[in-house]
């Protein structure tokens, strides 16, 4: 180069999984320009989901997406502690907390979430959980309590008194709904969970509305609720969460529940993008927006909003997928439950082993497991592909959910071999082929499913 | 010096191409990979959080790991997502008569 030429600037606003998968994706695609990230936390960013399981329990320490030194070697200017304050779109810059501008060509808002807080719920004895520092505070208050009460049912909730009974403390948790998960998994499953946390221990009072908090003895909390107080040490409050959208709402872009995207995560500003749990994404195969808080959705939206920051049309087609871990059990879904419609169980509520589909006409939609997380991978890509199921297919445990898929090959063999079928868990584009010179048994599985699906993961 | 140790396992039979398997060698738990008549061994630990890989699911040559959806090149045990993960390979071959027969090295 014999002309130095002003390079183009990525700047990425927010310091969570999200932005950081997408910077990561920008430099493997072979994005060469400046890229300057902005966090209001003082660390790189780091994965969230340990911080209410494995770091409460002292297993786990902060665990970051990509290593610090990663910024370096990729020349990413990290610009740590720092709030983005103003949005000037005209001008293209970013204003800080510092009293510094950053111009931008092209700005990234991942900007998040935050717990919401309960008025009057706050105070000496009371935390709430979404960062590092959170966790690191949390996990000291629950190590010196006798008593942790739990605010909410819900995936926090829930782990975090998981996490203090595993440490031997009495947990309480107070939910105002008529079980545990109620919104996420709706009442059958619900119950479910709320009978796992009365086995392990904790007392579990639903329907239960807290009406206040007191100092309580011994320097801990003393909480009203419909059916007299509950005393604790530390109060964990886990009521839900409020999208991170002013400093985009006050720059003008389009929000509502969350800044409003479309399915290539643009905003209504060229050169504007969104992605994480702050969006409301427009998802053409569900007709209507959809703001999400999943981990791996945050990880996949960066990387696919890297691909369209560098040009490419890469609409957002990932199944949706989260798994939450409760004491030996763990949870996990693919797609959007809706919790009001009929589920299908195949396996057992009674035995917690169980995956609960959700069936749009002759397609499934969703399935939410306990303990059965290979029907969660096997349903996730029968949910991105063309196929057909019935209610009595998804209840038969003796047919794999794979076999659900519609098979390309055309193989005569096809239609009569479910016994080799359902012993091959072979799902490849070789599958079906003629037996190898190795000779391995000829793998005729019919039922492997290989549509191209234009909505493969990436 | 440590010389290579071949144990039996698994027939090449009983492991159909796209498929995989764990068995246990040496008391560790070894993943076994047919990809297209091409056996390989790994560690079954994901090495996110150790979880069993056969638990996860093998699509041609992206193996997924059901706990937490980490994805890995089956054929040469190199992380996709994350890229900067690498599963742990074992020597493996298969003998005239189909044995698969694995070293997992010195302990």
């Amino acid at each position: 180069m014999s002309r130095t030429q002003r390079k183009p600037r990525i700047v990425g606003v927010g310091g969570g999984v999200a932005s950081a998968a997408a910077i990561a994706e920008l430099r493997k695609e072979g994005f060469d320009g400046d890229i300057t990230l902005v966090s209001a936390e003082d660390t790189v960013p780091y994965e969230r989901p340990p911080l209410s399981k494995e770091f409460l329990l002292g297993r786990s320490g902060s665990v970051p997406v990509k290593d610090p030194s990663w910024y370096q070697q990729n020349a990413v200017e990290l610009l740590l502690g720092v709030r983005a304050t103003r949005l000037d779109l005209a001008a293209r810059t970013v204003h800080l907390s510092d009293g510094s501008a950053v111009p931008y060509d092209q700005l990234l808002l991942a900007t998040g979430v935050r717990p919401r807080a309960l008025p009057g719920i706050d105070g000496a004895g009371v935390c709430y959980l979404r960062t590092v520092q959170d966790a690191t505070e949390l996990r000291d208050r629950i190590n010196a309590a006798r008593h942790v009460a739990v605010l909410g049912g819900g995936f926090i909730g829930c782990e975090v008194a998981s996490a203090a009974i595993q440490l031997g403390k009495r947990a309480t948790i107070l939910e105002a709904l008529p079980t545990l998960l109620y919104r996420a998994l709706g009442p059958d499953l619900g119950q479910v969970v709320a009978g796992i946390h009365r086995d392990a221990g904790v007392d579990v009072r639903t329907g239960q509305p807290v009406t206040g908090l007191t100092r309580g003895p011994g320097g801990g909390v003393r909480i009203a609720t419909g059916d007299g107080p509950v005393d604790a040490d530390v109060l964990v409050v886990g009521v839900g969460t409020v999208p991170n959208q002013e400093l985009a709402e006050q720059a003008g872009l389009p929000v509502g529940n969350g800044i409003v995207v479309d399915e290539y995560f643009a905003t209504a500003v060229p050169g504007v993008w969104a992605v994480g749990d702050v969006v409301a994404q427009h998802l053409p195969r569900y007709g209507r927006r959809v703001r999400v808080e999943h981990h791996d959705t945050a990880l996949r939206h960066g990387r696919a909003v890297a691909r369209n920051m560098l040009g490419r049309r890469a609409p957002f087609g990932d199944v949706h997928w989260f798994w939450s871990d409760q004491f030996e059990h763990t949870i996990s879904s693919a797609g959007l439950p809706s919790t009001d419609g009929p589920l299908i169980i195949r396996g057992s509520l009674e035995q917690r082993s169980f995956s609960a589909f959700s069936l749009d006409g002759e397609r499934l939609s969703a399935v939410i497991s306990l303990n059965r997380p290979k029907d969660v991978l096997d349903a996730r890509k029968l949910i991105a592909r063309e196929h057909r199921a019935t209610a009595d297919q998804l209840r038969d445990e003796s047919l794999p959910l794979k076999r659900l898929a519609p098979s390309t090959a055309t193989a005569p063999s096809a239609a009569t071999a479910s016994s080799a079928a359902t012993a091959s868990s072979a799902a490849t584009p070789s599958a079906g082929t003629a037996p190898s010179a190795a000779g391995t048994p000829s793998a005729t599985a019919p039922s492997a499913g290989t549509v191209p699906s234009a909505r493969t993961a990436p | 010096m440590e010389t290579a140790r071949w144990r039996e396992t698994i027939n090449l039979d009983d492991l159909w191409e796209g498929d995989m398997t764990a068995v246990t060698v040496d008391g560790e738990v070894v993943l076994l990979v047919n990809l297209d008549g091409t056996v390989l061994a790994y560690s079954n630990r994901c090495p996110h959080q150790a979880s069993a890989l056969d638990e996860g699911d093998l699509d041609g040559e992206t193996l997924t790991c059901a706990k937490h959806l980490w994805e890995f090149n089956a054929a040469t045990g190199c992380g996709i997502n994350p890229d900067d993960a690498q599963l742990t390979r074992f020597g493996c071959q298969v003998g005239e008569n189909g044995t698969i027969y694995v070293d997992i090295g010195p302990r």
